[in-house]
């Protein structure tokens, strides 16, 4: 008998084609307002963090490796039925599949500051099959997030579960 | 040592717990719905399965889930904290999400000092987000740096 293959098989196998790729992609200009923003959103209140005007506001650390996207968002086409970017995943798009945030390590190299272009590059490095039966897929990704001028201002290992 | 003997092992100037196996302060939030939604807005996240009851329900969830970086900024912030409320400080984080957690349970985010370098100034923390019931959400670490 032919065994089936299932959307979670073509996920692995499109993912390891992509593995060692870069890609590329801009989260645009960091406003110290946006920033303040995102921090409120994630129910801080130091006014180190919420209100740019004092004098020791920072970028909220978190901020742009949290973002999916920069201000510019994205167009109808560019979402799955899910909700999820086509591309967010490394190889699911047009699948119908499950997709989990498995974790993140964040390394920060230096500050994020209002005014900084942020561009990300993104390499899926790993593809691994995980789980009893038909399993799920384990995806690790690594980012940098910096810009032309500063270089790398942090790096990130990033998980997804598809399944 | 006891944990108790542990807990009081702490820098005399800021009070701060500076022995490994010593317990930093907790953290605790009640993300909402409101909060999901506001985060998933500013992160631009329209993932359905952090606002659509149903569709989280097809997706084999009990119901919608907070987001893996808004969980990070719950440790972030317990990390933050341990260095006396700079967010710099916090050089480094690192978190598994275990188990998924729903709008409106109330989250605790602890932790214990792994290791100290002293040479560097960074210390090393082990963290843990859990629900009220002790379900593990997330596990993670994060390496802060107390002087600069």
């Amino acid at each position: 008998m032919e065994a089936v293959v299932t959307a979670v098989d073509v996920a692995e196998q499109r993912a390891r084609a992509l593995v060692g790729r870069a890609e590329h992609r801009s989260l645009g200009v960091v406003r110290a307002a946006a920033a303040a923003e995102f921090a409120r959103a994630a129910g801080e209140t130091s006014p180190r963090l919420i209100d740019p005007e004092h004098a020791a506001f920072v970028v909220h650390p978190m901020y742009v490796v949290s973002l999916l996207r920069g201000a510019a968002g994205a167009d109808d086409e560019e979402f799955r039925p899910d909700g999820m970017y086509r591309d967010e995943v490394p190889g699911t798009d047009g699948l119908d599949v499950a997709l989990m945030a498995g974790g993140q390590d964040v390394r920060w190299v230096a500050d994020v500051r209002p005014g900084d272009r942020i561009d990300v590059r993104r390499t899926l490095t790993t593809v691994e099959r995980k789980g009893r039966g038909a399993g799920f897929l384990l995806l690790t990704v690594e980012k940098t997030y910096g810009t032309a001028e500063r270089g790398v201002l942090a790096e990130v290992t990033e998980r997804f579960i598809v399944r | 040592m006891t944990n108790q003997d542990v807990s009081a092992a702490a820098d005399n100037a800021t009070g701060r717990p500076t022995m490994p196996g010593a317990k930093i302060a907790p953290v605790r939030a009640v993300p909402d719905a409101v909060r999901l939604l506001r985060f998933g807005a500013v992160t631009r996240n329209a993932h359905r399965i952090h606002y659509d009851a149903e569709f989280a329900r097809s997706e084999g969830l009990a119901g919608p889930v907070v987001m893996a970086q808004l969980h990070g900024c719950l440790l972030h912030r317990a990390a933050t904290a341990f260095a006396d409320g700079d967010p710099r400080a916090v050089r480094a984080l690192g978190w598994q999400n275990r188990a998924p957690a729903r709008p409106g349970d109330r989250l605790i985010v602890t932790g214990i000092v792994r290791t100290v370098d002293d040479a560097t100034g960074e210390v090393t923390l082990d963290l843990e987000e859990t629900l009220d019931d002790g379900t593990v959400c997330c596990l993670g670490h994060a390496v802060v740096a107390l002087r600069s």
